[in-house]
């Protein structure tokens, strides 16, 4: 089973310009490990949408890579999308679910189907064309590099310890940038930014 | 008459890329002409949540989405529009179709009660959009015929003006 740290620290060694956008509690820790303007805190994911916020963004944006962090529960909220972005075929997309079995930010709550869920199993079932799992750091950390340039979709479950992130909250005293001023002055910040790379 | 033919060239003259939703029987006409159209690129969801999710990510993607869901999906999908489309402040037209429109006759016009909810010969789902609508501070207007189209073109010019969802209410079947 792999840290958060073990789990996000590569993954922001190896991100260039790639979208990335977090959910739950996974936005503060990220936003601890990057300030690139392209991060998204989709902070509480309208209850499990991040990875379709994600397929909107792969699909409009075909020349970028779209990073979505999403959060087991989350996840679990939503999994007929991995039918809809299969059937997109958002070559650009890559979801990594953070696969610690509990309900994170509201105290660790068993997830249902907790331990039993193979969330690469489902995506290969909905047509995924690559999906992968770890357990092991250093096997996540030795594939991430080719992961990210693999044809998509792209669903990679990774086992974590539970953490004890709070809910993550939209305040101007936040230590994480992103998490500053309100969901609709980030999303068009973001679109800003888009539109100014093209 | 509402025909698929006109409401593609209202689309096409407010510059939809995409249409991202659910068909029911009032929009199957449509469904079918967007799977046929190669200017709409059309995304079939499994629930109206992720349309409204897949919206918003097209358009910070820069691209300008439709979503056409039924007022079931609507309910259904209530936190999901409130945590995209109404918290992020994007200019999403949404089209929503009114099943038991008609079954509205039937009822007085005043407050809903909880027996009117459950009364056979009243649609619950028609008696509760409006209401619904109003309550989650959502622009609409209806639209049966195609001399209405024009309403969907100024819903898109107010989305783009306030920043915020628009909705417009399809209230017959498409031919």
């Amino acid at each position: 089973m792999l840290t958060q740290a073990q789990f996000l620290e590569p993954l922001a060694r190896h991100r260039t310009d790639q979208i990335v956008i977090s959910a739950m509690s996974l936005v503060r820790a990220w936003g601890r490990l990057s300030k690139h303007e392209l991060d998204f805190a989709f902070t509480d994911s309208a209850m499990g949408h991040a990875q379709s916020l994600a397929l909107g963004l792969a699909l409009a944006q075909p020349q970028r890579r779209v990073i979505c962090l999403n959060g087991d529960g989350s996840m679990l909220m939503s999994l007929g999308a991995l039918v809809t972005i299969a059937q997109c075929r958002a070559r650009n997309l890559i979801l990594f679910v953070a696969q610690n079995n509990t309900y994170e930010v509201t105290g660790n709550q068993t997830t249902p189907g907790a331990g039993a869920v193979e969330f690469h199993q489902i995506a290969f079932a909905c047509g995924f064309p690559e999906a992968f799992h770890f357990s092991d750091a250093r096997e996540y950390e030795r594939a991430l590099d080719k992961i990210l340039y693999l044809q998509g979709p792209v669903l990679v479950a990774v086992r974590l310890e539970p953490g004890a992130e709070p809910p993550p909250n939209r305040k101007q005293t936040e230590d994480t940038p992103y998490l500053r001023g309100s969901l609709a002055d980030a999303a068009h910040r973001l679109k800003a930014a888009l539109s100014n790379e093209q | 008459m509402l025909t698929t033919r006109r409401l593609l060239d209202t689309f096409k003259q407010i510059g939809i890329s995409h249409a991202v939703g659910l068909p029911d029987n009032s929009t199957a006409a449509l469904f079918h002409a967007l799977a046929d159209d190669p200017d709409i690129y059309l995304i079939t969801v499994t629930r109206e949540g992720e349309a409204f999710a897949t919206a918003a990510g097209l358009w910070l993607g820069g691209q300008k989405p439709l979503v056409v869901i039924q007022n079931t999906g609507l309910l259904e999908a209530g936190d999901a529009l409130r945590g995209t489309l109404i918290r992020m402040r994007l200019p999403v037209v949404c089209l929503v179709s009114y099943r038991g429109y008609k079954s509205l006759a039937a009822r007085a016009n005043s407050p809903l009660t909880p027996d009117e909810l459950s009364r056979r010969d009243i649609d619950s789902v028609a008696a509760l959009l409006e209401p619904t609508l109003r309550a989650w501070t959502l622009p609409y207007e209806l639209v049966s015929d195609n001399a209405d189209a024009e309403k969907i073109i100024a819903a898109q010019q107010r989305a783009h003006e306030q920043n915020f969802p628009q909705v417009i209410i399809i209230a017959e079947t498409i031919h």
